[in-house]
This record gives structure tokens, sequence and C-alpha cells, in this order.
């Protein structure tokens, strides 16, 4: 596996979407090939950035009324 | 009590249980497809009273988030009245959007900004930039980088082949990148003229 294989499935590869043979092939080149890791390291920062911005972001509490209300009005016995 | 009635009342218990703690995830996730909050109010109240109804063909066990969100993604694109997409944007062009997205951070490494990611303070800037992506790619890049979603999972909810999510996802993010790029010349941050860069090294 050469640096252009491994730069092509970088994103398969951090999303950990390929088969275990290619993410070990991956992992061992990168370990070994200092012009792949910054790439590596980049989109690796890159992506945590992007999962960072998840919110624990609570529904407010008059939608949170009013879905009970539409629910009970379907007849849910619940809560 | 009869039967029926015990069977409803277990029935509404494992609803209670198992879908409604989602609520605050499904109103995040059309809050990300509507942009706006009364449109998202909206989505929610009709994915609950759908997930309610059809509560009985849930399978036990399931992945009760991912049935959520897969309700919540066609009432969204019902009220939009719209047909659901069925354009794939092309597998083969995943590999090149990743190639384009190296190509930034060799960029970056020329002009000597390797660690930009880590000096920008990037949340609002993401968070507006996600909101200006195109629909398409936008949803991709919700479900998985920021729901945490595999590739089969998003397929599964915006019913595309897991082909078109890598290339949505990966179009998205490449988007993304040069959003950030951007946001980061008007910044003054990165000279606005980079050296074009020709090669991996």
């Amino acid at each position: 596996m050469d640096c252009l294989d491994v730069v092509r499935q970088l994103w398969d590869y951090l999303d950990g979407e390929l088969t275990d043979d290619r993410m070990e092939a991956i992992r061992a080149h990168l370990a070994a090939c200092r012009n792949c890791y910054p790439h590596y390291d980049f989109e690796r920062a890159f992506l945590d950035a992007v999962a960072a911005t998840r919110r624990e972001q609570p529904a407010p509490n008059m939608v949170r009324r009013k879905v009970m209300a539409k629910l009970r009005q379907a007849g849910f016995a619940g809560m | 009590m009869t039967t029926a009635d015990r069977s409803k009342r277990d029935s509404d218990l494992r609803f209670e249980r198992e879908a409604l703690p989602w609520l605050d995830d499904v109103y995040r996730f059309a809050l990300s497809m509507t942009r706006d909050e009364a449109d998202a109010d909206d989505v929610v109240q009709e994915t609950f009273l759908r997930a309610y109804r059809s509560w009985h063909t849930y399978a036990e066990g399931s992945d009760c988030r991912k049935w959520l969100f897969t309700i919540c993604r066609n009432v969204f694109l019902r009220s939009r009245e719209r047909e659901r997409r069925k354009v794939d944007h092309g597998g083969d062009d995943a590999h090149l959007e990743t190639m384009a997205s190296v190509m930034m951070s060799v960029s970056l490494r020329q002009w000597g900004h390797e660690d930009l990611l880590s000096r920008l303070d990037l949340g609002p800037a993401i968070d507006r930039a996600v909101g200006e992506l195109p629909e398409v790619f936008r949803d991709a890049v919700v479900l998985v980088d920021i729901e945490g979603m595999s590739y089969d999972a998003a397929a599964s909810i915006l019913g595309v082949p897991i082909g078109t999510i890598r290339s949505r996802l990966f179009r998205g993010r490449r988007l993304l990148q040069e959003m950030l790029i951007n946001h980061a010349r008007d910044a003054g941050l990165i000279p606005h003229a980079g050296a074009p860069c020709t090669g991996l090294a």
C-alpha cells in the first residue's frame, strides 16, 4: 500500500468503515510514513472539531408539551 | 382490566421507555434539517405522533433512535412536499473528495499553518458552515459526523445506498473545509492567495 492508496482512503479509515485488513495496513503505513501522518492528523482534527459541535440541546419545554398533548389525543396513556 | 387494556398499557409503557427519551435527539435532528425552530417543532410533533401510531411495527430491541430519525426525515420531506431525492452523486467521486481535502492540508503546511484547526475557535464557524451546506450534503454530515452514526445507519435513514452516503459525506466535508479556510482567510489568519499545490508531500 503506497501513499496514494492511503490518502485516498483516509476518511474511510477515520470513519472505521474499512475491512480489518485494510484498517491494519493503513494504521501500519501511517505509523511509519512522515508524509502521510500530517494529513491524517489534519483530517482527524477536522472531524473532531465537527463532532464537537454536537450540543446536548434539550427540546424546548413547549415542544415537549405539544408532543405529549398530541400523543394523548391519539390515546397515549403513559407518563 | 381486559387483555386488550393490558396490552395497550404495556405498549404505551414501552413507548414511554424506549421512544420518548429520544425527543431531544429528534428535535436536534429536525432542527438541523429545517433550520427553523417553528418548523422543527411541527416536524417533531408529527414524528412522535406517527411513531406512536406505528409503534406496533417497531422491532423491540432494535435501534429506536435510528427508527425515529427515519420517521423524522420522512416527515420533513413530506412537509416540504418534495419527492425523496434519488440522485446518486457518484461513489467514485468519494476518493477524489478525500484527495482534494488532503490537498488543503498540503496547502496549509506549505503556508506554515498546519495547526490552523487547533488555533481557530471552530465551533461557531462550523455551525454556520454546516447550515450553509446544500441539504443533501448537510444531512450526511449531520448524521455521520455530528450524530455519530455509521454509513449504514445514515443510508437507512435517508433511504439511499451506502455509496451515496459516502460520496455525499465526503463532498460535504470538503465543502465544509473550504468554508473554514475562507473563514480563516477573512480573519486574516492565512493568506488570500496561496502557492498552487502540485504534490502530496
